[in-house]
């Protein structure tokens, strides 16, 4: 009974079940041969199941026979017996797809089905969304690589990733990258979960694919330039290093910035133009702004201008004051006050801003005149095909974080709108894909925010502009509900919190099912593939970033692809 | 068969049948099959039905009542009350299957035999042969059977098949037997678990 089980040996029997209640598979040996979360294939008639094991269940025909075990009455060989027809596993299988495979193919029908599929009255069979259930009695298998590669691909197709591995057979899983870029992505796990070595990998893969240009909002310098594990201790390579400058390119934050001692290849710097009174609004939370910042912004914005009025309020003076004739104490003319006093605006509402903005105004990456339009430039090279690391250096801190990359942000969805435009008006080329990486994303995406950044367009509507989110996140359920639902696909970890669980999984079919295996994935080790860029919910080992990846990425261009190895999967010996 | 020194011993006539079972009439000098042992019962036609010995029944007669209060019978009187009793000793004989034309079958005769049909003890050739056909079907007889002790009658039918079977080269038989009798039982689990124990004791005598 605890023997290894072979290629396309039955695991079990369906004994009931429903669409709503999932599948019950009775099965045939211990269960210890499935684990949760494994691929698990039905055979029905013409039709083959496909689905994943949520849970397993120990089950007895009487419970008498559970509660005293046999062996304590009978003989070692009869209490065997008796327990084989008494006790038995229910594994529980949350069914996800369905394939019309067609009579037998040395039946008298299959002649007929075949020619009816190739003079086209019939469609080719493809995967499609449960709407119906296996049989009773209809046999369970564990998934060999050929029905992997049925539902998730090909790993020699080109557009195929592979993310990681079957958990009981090491079939490789694939990601298709046409697809993910298609829609905004999130890769999510409690702190310690791999998340960072799993979206340099998935951002390894996206790079050589090559299909969209990648701008990753590096806030820890993590991925452009080579790290060092925490755990481990290794050497872990970042982008740049994989890749080479000529298509990864680490932007560095400030005029003299340098990346844990290494020069970028250029920098980022902001000139006090670019400051938009949204950009300051935005940092409201961060800058404990108060309910009259938006009027005394646009004040600032009437009487000084839209391009100046930075400069002008950052020079203005607070407390400054002159003294009269008549020996009384007056607002200076260069004063926040004067200004106010000049423009309608309660004083001391401007004075309190023009305090809180003065951890801007000390920014030293924000320069009166940058020495070029290093934002312009970054974005040029991104329209170029280029794939950029920006590394915020020593400006860790949330209000640099989200300063800049909103800003950043709301310039390239300006250009790609723009471009986009063009090309539907027939005046421009197809703008190429942007995929936008967000780390610690709940801090630009939560409930409050939200509303306010370019990041809650791109994510509900910038894929019509050619621009996508990859976010990534320790604390899903912080994230707004509406930009969470338009996730295409999600790459979860562990998750310990059921608020973050129940965020991951929020839109899905089937999430009661797959909320305990999300709480019991091993760290550092498993994924839940899951959303509408992967066929069905799969749980994966996911793929070591390791020197081995690397040479997988530059000698086969088909990381993690074995030929060998799938040949002998798919036929055997 | 024919070569099985054990095959048409006749143990006794029948008294009584139904279609279910029947009672056989024996002496006790006549060397009867043990309880739980398979016999036959040629009906003509070639058709002959199978049985278990269910029960064996000793009843007493006028003499008897006298004798068994005497102090001190002699050993001549005790031998001549068995040989020469008037009261057969009765075997009970449960159904379990018949032959017809050749063909083993775990169904109830079509007919019950007729009184004074002769009653064979089957040897092991006939034991293997029967136990053998079909997939042991023949079992629910037994432990369908009301008002029997269902266990001590499976427990000894299996040891004396079991041991045919053995003997015969079939050291699996007794497994399967098990299985069938689990199948049989597994819903009922106060009448199945004592079953099971008889049968553990069946499985150390047969040593397998």
């Amino acid at each position: 009974m605890s023997e290894p089980l072979h290629q396309n040996e039955s695991i079990g029997i369906v004994t009931s079940g429903g669409l709503k209640e999932n599948l019950h598979v009775r099965l045939n040996g211990t269960p210890q041969q499935v684990q949760e979360g494994s691929f698990i294939v039905i055979d029905s008639q013409d039709w083959k199941f496909y689905g994943i094991a949520t849970d397993l269940q120990l089950q007895s025909i009487d419970p008498r026979y559970a509660l005293e075990p046999s062996r304590a009455r009978l003989p070692e060989e009869l209490a065997g017996l008796l327990d084989r027809q008494t006790l038995y596993t229910n594994l529980v299988v949350l069914p996800a797809l369905m394939l019309e495979r067609g009579p037998e193919p040395d039946s008298a029908d299959y002649s007929a089905w075949r020619r009816a599929i190739d003079s086209g009255d019939k469609e080719e069979p493809r995967p499609m969304p449960v709407k119906s259930i296996p049989a009773h009695h209809a046999d369970a298998f564990l998934a060999g690589a050929g029905d992997v590669a049925e539902i998730f691909g090909k790993p020699e197709d080109e557009s195929n990733f592979v993310i990681g591995y079957t958990r009981e057979q090491d079939h490789p899983v694939c990601v298709n990258l046409d697809k993910l870029i298609q829609r905004s992505s999130g890769i999510f796990g409690a702190t310690g979960s791999g998340k960072s070595f799993l979206t340099r990998m998935l951002l390894a893969g996206l790079i050589d694919h090559n299909r969209a240009s990648v701008l990753v909002y590096d806030m820890h310098n993590e991925y452009g330039l080579d790290d060092t594990a925490s755990d481990t201790g290794e050497n872990v390579r970042g982008l740049r290093s994989g890749f080479g400058a000529s298509k990864v390119q680490v932007v560095g934050l400030g005029g003299s910035a340098t990346i844990r001692g290494s020069a970028p290849d250029f920098n980022l710097v902001l000139g006090y133009s670019d400051i938009l009174p949204e950009d300051v609004e935005l940092l409201t939370r961060e800058l404990n702004l108060k309910e009259t910042t938006a009027t005394v912004l646009d004040a600032l914005v009437q009487s000084l201008g839209k391009d100046k009025w930075f400069k002008a309020f950052k020079a203005m003076k607070r407390g400054a004051t002159e003294t009269t004739d008549g020996d009384k104490k007056v607002p200076a003319p260069d004063s926040v006050a004067f200004w106010a006093n000049q423009n309608g605006v309660n004083v001391m509402a401007a004075e309190g801003l023009h305090d809180k903005l003065r951890r801007l105004f000390n920014k030293p990456y924000i320069v009166e005149n940058p020495p070029a339009d290093s934002i312009q430039a970054l974005v040029e090279a991104l329209k170029k095909g280029k794939h950029i690391v920006l590394s915020f250096g020593d400006y860790e801190s949330d209000l640099d974080y989200l300063l800049v990359s909103n800003l950043l942000t709301r310039r390239i969805r300006a250009e790609w709108e723009q471009m986009t435009n063009e090309f539907r008006g027939k005046n421009g080329s197809e703008p190429r894909p942007l995929v936008i990486v967000v780390e610690e994303a709940h801090k630009l995406l939560n409930r409050e925010m939200a509303a306010q950044t370019t990041f809650s367009t791109i994510a509900r509507e910038m894929r019509k502009y050619y621009v996508t989110l990859l976010v990534i996140d320790q604390r899903p359920s912080q994230i707004y509900d509406e930009v969470m639902s338009q996730l295409g696909t999600r790459v979860c970890g562990w998750l310990g919190d059921e608020d973050d669980i129940h965020a991951v999984l929020s839109g899905l079919a089937g999430r009661e099912a797959l909320r305990g295996m999300l709480s019991r994935l091993q760290a550092k080790e498993e994924v839940l593939l899951l959303g509408w860029g992967v066929p069905m919910p799969i749980l994966v080992h996911s793929r070591r970033y390791d020197e081995l990846f690397w040479q997988d990425i530059k000698t086969s261009k088909k990381a993690g692809f074995d030929q060998a190895k799938v040949i002998k999967n798919l036929y055997g010996d | 068969m024919a070569n099985d020194p054990q095959v048409n011993v006749q143990v006794g006539r029948l008294l009584r049948a139904n279609t279910r079972a029947c009672v056989a009439g024996c002496l006790p000098s006549q060397n009867f099959p043990p309880f739980g042992s398979l016999v036959s019962i040629d009906l003509g036609q070639e058709i002959s039905a199978y049985g278990l010995v269910s029960d064996i029944h000793i009843d007493d007669d006028g003499l008897v009542r006298q004798l068994v209060t005497t102090p001190n019978i002699s050993e001549t009187v005790i031998q001549d009350n068995r040989v020469n009793r008037n009261v057969p000793v009765e075997l009970s004989v449960l159904f379990v299957g018949h032959r017809s034309a050749g063909v083993i079958s775990h169904r109830l005769p079509p007919r019950p035999p007729l009184s004074l049909d002769r009653v064979r003890a089957c040897g092991e050739g006939d034991v293997c042969a029967f136990t053998s056909a079909g997939s042991l079907g023949y079992l629910r007889f037994i432990l369908e059977a009301q008002d029997l002790p269902a266990a001590d009658l499976l427990a000894a039918h299996l040891l004396q098949a079991g041991r045919a079977q053995r003997d015969h080269g079939d050291e699996q038989w007794f497994a399967r037997a098990i299985d069938k009798v689990i199948t049989q039982l597994r819903d009922d689990y106060v009448r199945l678990m004592p079953v099971l124990e008889a049968l553990a004791d069946v499985q150390r005598e047969l040593g397998i």
